[in-house]
């Protein structure tokens, strides 16, 4: 019995040692997994929060587009919704919020597309992925429902099908992914009676609300919103007024994965770790063993 | 035959593009414009006009009055039939009434060269998906045109309010005025603002005398105005940051504190009393830039007539009187006639001349007006 441990511990030695040995060959992903994958032309929205008029046409698009109920678009009118505060749900993947403070704003909020997502990062089964076009989508298929994107996400998107009793899984915008491929826009840009939203590459967009900003300095707060936060987001919003801390949660410009990456990585980086952790085990449990045998012996 | 075909077709081209071009220049010339406001490059074309981008608010040359331009306009450009709503009428002459008490026909016409009224589609592209993203599409410009005001005006953004709906097969809601239905403004005669400023508590603004004595245009105080500043349940006017912004484009409000801020209520503006000069005599319709030629500056004119009314050698120039002097006379001192330099009173002839003469039966000249 004694002997079929030791056995197993040295072939789980043997390999750890050459998985450590493969690994330090091979090269080190971390934080920057989806950078090389992202496209130059890769999309985005620009939100003019300045020009948005609160009409949840957008919502009523979305809707449509997504297979949901979409109810009698004349019920949108309705601006009292507004006055309450709603997050996206399974089956209302964006919604117009109305925010006062020192003057009325409207913003849409919808799954924000972030650069380095910290929900495909959390994603245990790897269902989420960052496209090159910079949509973030998942695969309903591979999810198991276990939530771990709704805590990482830094601006509480995800939403969960709680009222299915079998098999309930994950929900949020996809960011149109089968309309832009067929290179139709996205239904709520497409709808949008104002051109709040403003389809384009993520980079001709930051362009634009800084030219916007320069042209407009009455108008605007001084600031992208989404250019730097948790490392960059697809969706970039501008308004009147800060929106860090009132309309979305106060974050750094550090990505949201970022520092659960680097400790979670760290724990098993170039598997050293983990075999110096068995190493002491077996060190210990050879010294204990060989006194035990002495004792015997005697 | 085919080829022949193409000949005369492209011969056509180049004659249009050309006369095109041939016409422009030629308005473009008598405007007597620099080049460099609207074009980047020395030579623009046709083809290539190298236009400088967007020159939002910097281009608005239209100046006409709300009754030359369309009444009602059907707004369809974009509309199909997949839409939820149909198009817009829009009533054109009633909003350009509106829009003379704010920014008149720039506030939408916001980029207009010299020349004819440029369509919305002349700059907004019809496609959402497109290249240029600097200015809004036409649907978004269309949107945001009028929502600018309808927001600030009802906070509303029911679609129905201009729009019909596609779905219900109705006519739309929008009734056609073609008359007027703005009551006229009544203009204020006087306004009494009580301030907090403790040498002078009392601002009185006399309006008619803005109006009409000063001959300022409504436009020229109130360009900034929109409905909301009169018809919102605060007024907007009310809560202006700097009640002296209105009063600082003609007036000094920085220094001369008291010529404004009284003890008690003003008397309204009287040349005489001011200034001494009585202007109601003979001057009485003359503007006050007319005399005062210098902008804003309401001083430094003596009250003598030679001031604005001298020959080319700096003496009085008797023809403004209605009477202009012969050889003989036009030689005399002013005094020699017009006895203590008072004007009011009669002239009198008989320094030099018998009993028999005098005025008005006798003129010392030609009467020529």
């Amino acid at each position: 019995m004694s002997q079929n441990r030791r056995e197993f511990l040295k072939t789980i030695a043997a390999i750890g040692a050459s998985t450590a040995a493969i690994s330090s060959v091979t090269p080190k992903k971390t934080i920057a997994k989806t950078e090389p994958f992202l496209s130059e032309d890769r999309k985005g929205v620009l939100v003019d929060t300045t020009v948005c008029i609160g009409c949840r046409k957008c919502e009523w698009a979305c809707k449509g587009a997504h297979g949901f109920e979409q109810g009698d678009f004349e019920n949108y009118q309705n601006d009292e919704i507004l006055n309450v505060q709603r997050r996206p749900s399974t089956n209302n993947l964006t919604v117009v919020n109305k925010y006062i403070d020192e003057g009325t704003r409207t913003v849409k909020m919808q799954c924000m597309h972030c650069e380095h997502p910290a929900c495909v990062s959390a994603c245990i089964v790897g269902a989420i992925s960052k496209k090159e076009n910079g949509s973030v989508v998942w695969d309903t298929d591979m999810c198991i429902g276990c939530r771990y994107c709704m805590v990482a996400c830094p601006f509480q998107i995800p939403a969960f099908e709680y009222y299915k009793a079998l098999d309930p899984k994950i929900v949020k915008c996809d960011f149109c992914i089968e309309r832009t491929s067929e290179g139709k826009l996205p239904a709520c840009v497409n709808i949008c009676p104002v051109e709040a939203l403003t389809y384009g590459t993520r980079n001709e967009l930051i362009d634009e609300a800084k030219r916007r900003i320069k042209n407009h300095p009455d108008k605007y707060f001084d600031h992208v919103f989404g250019e730097y936060e948790v490392g960059g987001t697809s969706w970039l919003y501008l308004a009147d007024k800060n929106l860090a801390g009132n309309v979305f949660p106060k974050l750094g410009n550090n990505t949201a994965p970022g520092v659960s990456e680097s400790i979670q990585h760290g724990i098993f980086a170039y598997f050293v770790p983990p075999i110096a952790v068995y190493a002491l085990l077996g060190g210990i449990m050879w010294l204990t063993k060989e006194k035990e045998t002495k004792k015997e012996n005697k | 035959m085919r080829i022949q075909y193409i000949f005369s077709l492209i011969f056509f081209a180049f004659i249009s593009v050309s006369y095109g071009q041939i016409e422009n220049l030629k308005t473009h010339t008598q405007m007597n414009l620099d080049c460099k406001k609207c074009h980047i490059c020395d030579t623009p074309t046709k083809a290539n006009p190298c236009l400088i981008l967007c020159p939002r608010n910097k281009l608005k040359v239209v100046r006409h009055l709300p009754e030359e331009g369309p009444e009602n306009l059907t707004i369809d450009k974009i509309s199909s039939d997949e839409d939820l709503y149909g198009p817009v009428n829009f009533t054109h002459k009633l909003h350009s009434e509106m829009s003379l008490m704010s920014g008149g026909c720039s506030i939408c016409h916001h980029f207009n060269p010299p020349g004819k009224i440029v369509k919305c589609s002349h700059c907004h592209e019809t496609a959402r998906d497109r290249k240029d993203k600097t200015k809004p599409d036409l649907k978004a410009a269309f949107h945001r045109q009028c929502m600018d005001c309808h927001k600030s005006w009802e906070e509303k953004t029911e679609c129905e309010s201009c729009h019909s709906l596609n779905s219900k097969k109705i006519e739309s809601t929008v009734k056609i005025k073609a008359e007027k239905v703005h009551p006229e403004v009544k203009i204020p005669q006087r306004v009494i603002y009580e301030t907090d400023y403790d040498e002078g508590s009392v601002v009185t603004y006399f309006h008619n005398d803005h109006s009409s004595l000063f001959n300022l245009e409504c436009s020229d105080c109130h360009d900034q105005e929109s409905c909301a500043n009169c018809h919102a349940e605060i007024r907007l006017e009310s809560i202006k940051a700097d009640p002296h912004e209105r009063c600082s484009t003609c007036h000094d409000t920085e220094n001369n504190c008291n010529k404004c801020h009284k003890s008690e209520i003003a008397r309204p503006f009287d040349h005489k009393i001011k200034t001494g000069f009585d202007i109601a005599t003979y001057h009485s319709d003359l503007s006050c830039a007319e005399c005062h030629k210098t902008q804003n500056k309401f001083s430094g004119l003596k009250p003598d007539c030679v001031v604005c009314h001298s020959t080319s050698d700096g003496y009085f120039n008797h023809s403004i009187t209605g009477i202009k002097l012969d050889e003989t006379h036009v030689e005399f001192y002013c005094e020699n006639c017009h006895q203590d330099k008072d004007y009011s009173r009669k002239p009198i002839c008989n320094e030099c001349h018998d009993d028999d003469i005098s005025f008005p039966t006798s003129i010392p000249g030609e009467r020529i007006k």
